[in-house]
C-alpha cells in the first residue's frame, strides 16, 4: 500500500504552471526525497497533500484512502515555515497541535527534549530564535511518534550543529522504519538517507522511483602516480574504462561496469606505474542531479 | 465540537489581549446604560417623561437599552477580527489543517466565536437592562418588550458575520479593521440614507440598518412615526438571510480557495 499516491496533479498560480502533470507513489518504510531547485515546485506539490492548496486537476491518496483530517493527523509535517502563535509558549503552542492532532499532551516533554528545547518551553514563540522556531516545529512534527513523516527543508535557519542534529535525527528516524517524505533543495541533506526519489524542475517530474534504479550513480576511481599523464594513458586502455581525465593531483576514471580496484592496482603495476592514491568513490546525488535537470533543460 | 472549542480555548486562554478587549466591550454595556439612565432621569427630563412615558421603565426598558447598546457593537466586530487574522498573520490556518482539522472545522471554530460572543454580549445587556430598570425605572420586572434585545442580538449577529467576512477575505488585521469601522460608522448609513431619499423604504434593508430600523430611540422613534418602513418581520428576515450569506461565503471561501 503506498503511503501517498499522486495522479496527474496540476497547479498554477496564474499564467504559472507550478505543477504540471504529476503522479508518483510513495511506498510504505521509504525515506522520499523530493528534490528540486528553488521555485521547482515541491512545496506546492507538499502544500496540495496536505490540503493548504488546492490543485487544479488531479487527485491523491493517503493510506490508500480519499485524503481527510483523519489521514493527515497520523502524519508529522512540517511544510515551508514553522507556523505558531506567536503570543504563546513553545509548549502552549504544542498542546494546540496535540489536541487537533488527538494526540496525548504528556508525549509534549519527550518531543521537546529530543529538539533541546526543554529549557526554554514556557518562553513566548516570539522570543524564539529562528533556529529555535525550527526546532519547535520539528518538536511538533514528532509529537505522538507518527510513522509517517513530511519534512520540507527541515534544516531551514539551522546553525551546523543543528543541522547535523536533524541530519541525524532523520536518519533514525528512517532506521526505526518510518515513511519520511523529505523535500529539500539541499542534496547533500537526502543523498544518504533516501531509497527513493523525485525530481521536480519546473513543476515538471523529470523521474521518480528507488534511487539505485533512476539515478545513475555509477562508480568511479581516483588514482594518482608520479606521472599522471601516462597513468591516464594506460587507464585509458583498460578493459571496461569509459574515460579518464587529470583533474588536479588525481586521475579520475571512470567504468562501464564497478570497477575493481585491486585489478587495477595490478594492471597499473604491471606497466610500471606504482600509484600512491587509490579510491573507488561514487558519483555524488548532486553531480547525478546536475546532470539529470540540465539534461531537461537541454 | 467539543474537541475544536478546546482547541480555540487553549489558543486565547492566555491571550491577554483578547481578554481585555472582551472586557473593556462588555463593560461598556453597563457603563453607558447606567451613565445614561443617570443622565436622562433629572427633573428637566421627568417633564418629557410624562408625555412619553419613562424610557427606563418596564417594559419600555428592553427597547431603550437595546438601542442604546446598538451603537456599541463595534468593539464586538473589532475582538472578532483579531481573533481571525490573527490566524492569517501566524499562518496557523493553515497549520490547523495541516495537523488534522477539515477546513470546515476551522469555520466552525471561528462560528463558535461568533456565537459566543453575541450570547455573551445578550446575557451581559440582559442582565444590564434588568439592573437599570429596576433601579432608575418605576415599574416592576416584566419581560414584555424583550424582542427588542433579540433584535439586538440579531443585528449584532449580522455585525460579526460581517467582521468575519471581512477577515476571511481581507487577511490582514490593519486593512479588516479599516474597512469594518469604515463600513459601520459610514457606508451603511450613507448608502441607507441616499436610498431612502432616491429609491424608498427598500434603503431601510441594507445588513445594519435592518436591526437600526427596528431598535428605534424610544421617544424619537414614537415622534417620528414609521410611514416609510416594512413590517418589523421583514427586516428580521432580512437579518437572517444577511447572517446565511454572509456565513455562507466565507464557507465559500474557505473551502474553495488556497490557505
Amino acid at each position: 500500500m503506498p503511503i501517498l499516491s499522486l495522479k496527474n496533479v496540476s497547479k498554477k498560480y496564474g499564467p504559472v504552471q507550478a505543477l504540471s502533470d504529476i503522479s508518483f507513489d510513495v511506498p510504505a518504510g521509504s525515506v522520499f526525497g523530493v528534490l528540486g531547485p528553488n521555485g521547482s515546485g515541491k512545496t506546492t506539490l507538499l502544500g496540495i497533500v496536505t490540503d493548504v492548496l488546492k490543485a487544479d486537476t488531479g487527485s491523491f491518496t493517503l493510506f490508500d484512502k480519499a485524503p481527510t483530517g483523519r489521514e493527515r493527523r497520523q502524519i508529522g509535517t512540517l511544510l515551508e515555515t514553522p507556523n505558531f502563535y506567536h503570543y504563546l509558549s513553545g509548549y502552549k503552542n504544542l498542546e494546540i497541535a496535540a489536541a487537533i492532532k488527538h494526540r496525548d499532551k504528556e508525549d509534549i516533554g519527550r518531543v521537546l527534549d529530543i529538539c533541546g528545547l526543554t529549557q526554554r518551553q514556557h518562553s513566548p514563540f516570539k522570543t524564539y530564535s529562528l533556529g529555535m522556531k525550527q526546532r519547535l516545529a520539528l518538536a511538533s512534527v514528532l509529537l505522538g511518534d507518527p510513522d509517517v513523516l513530511i519534512l520540507d527543508e527541515p534544516t531551514n535557519g539551522l546553525d551546523p550543529s543543528g543541522i547535523a542534529e536533524v541530519r541525524s535525527l532523520v536518519r533514525k528516524l528512517a532506521d526505526s522504519g518510518k515513511t519520511i517524505i523529505l523535500a529539500s533543495h539541499l542534496l547533500d541533506e537526502v543523498e544518504k538517507v533516501c531509497t527513493h526519489v523525485a525530481i521536480i524542475r519546473s513543476g515538471k517530474l523529470l523521474l521518480s522511483g528507488a534511487v539505485n534504479e533512476v539515478i545513475s550513480r555509477n562508480d568511479f576511481v581516483e588514482l594518482s602516480a608520479a606521472d599522471n599523464n601516462a597513468l591516464k594513458a594506460a587507464l585509458l586502455q583498460y578493459p571496461g574504462c569509459t574515460n579518464a581525465e587529470v583533474s588536479g593531483e588525481i586521475v579520475k576514471a571512470f567504468f562501464a561496469v564497478p570497477p575493481d580496484a585491486a585489478a587495477i592496482n595490478s594492471y597499473c603495476a604491471q606497466r610500471g606505474i606504482w600509484l600512491n592514491h587509490l579510491q573507488r568513490r561514487k558519483k555524488s546525488l548532486e553531480t547525478a542531479f546536475l546532470e539529470i535537470t540540465n539534461h531537461a533543460t537541454s | 465540537m467539543k474537541q475544536i472549542i478546546y482547541t480555540e480555548w487553549l489558543k486565547v486562554k492566555t491571550y491577554r489581549t483578547f481578554w481585555a478587549m472582551l472586557l473593556l466591550a462588555l463593560i461598556i454595556i453597563p457603563a453607558a446604560n447606567f451613565l445614561g439612565a443617570d443622565k436622562l432621569s433629572g427633573q428637566q427630563f421627568k417633564q418629557v417623561s410624562k408625555m412619553f412615558g419613562n424610557p427606563f421603565s418596564f417594559p419600555d426598558i428592553w427597547l431603550t437599552m437595546a438601542s442604546m447598546n446598538s451603537y456599541m457593537s463595534l468593539l464586538f466586530g473589532l475582538l472578532l477580527i483579531i481573533l481571525v487574522t490573527n490566524e492569517y498573520t501566524y499562518r496557523t490556518n493553515r497549520q490547523n489543517v495541516i495537523d488534522g482539522w477539515e477546513r470546515r472545522d476551522f469555520v466552525y471554530a471561528k462560528l463558535f466565536w461568533l456565537l459566543a460572543i453575541s450570547v455573551t454580549t445578550l446575557l451581559v445587556a440582559t442582565i444590564s437592562a434588568t439592573l437599570v430598570g429596576v433601579i432608575y425605572g418605576e415599574k416592576s420586572f416584566s419581560l414584555e418588550g424583550y424582542q427588542y434585545m433579540l433584535y439586538y442580538f440579531l443585528q449584532l449577529n449580522v455585525m460579526l458575520t460581517i467582521a468575519l467576512l471581512i477577515s476571511v477575505l481581507v487577511k490582514r488585521a490593519g486593512l479588516a479593521i479599516v474597512l469594518f469601522i469604515a463600513y459601520n460608522i459610514m457606508v451603511d448609513q450613507l448608502l441607507s440614507s441616499v436610498l431612502k431619499k432616491y429609491v424608498g423604504a427598500i434603503g431601510g434593508l441594507l445588513p445594519l440598518q435592518s436591526g437600526d430600523e427596528i431598535l428605534p430611540w424610544p421617544m424619537f422613534g414614537k415622534m417620528i412615526g414609521s410611514d416609510n418602513q416594512y413590517d418589523t418581520y421583514v427586516y428580521v428576515t432580512v437579518m437572517f438571510a444577511y447572517i446565511t450569506l454572509g456565513i455562507y461565503l466565507v464557507f465559500r471561501k474557505i473551502l474553495k480557495s488556497d490557505l
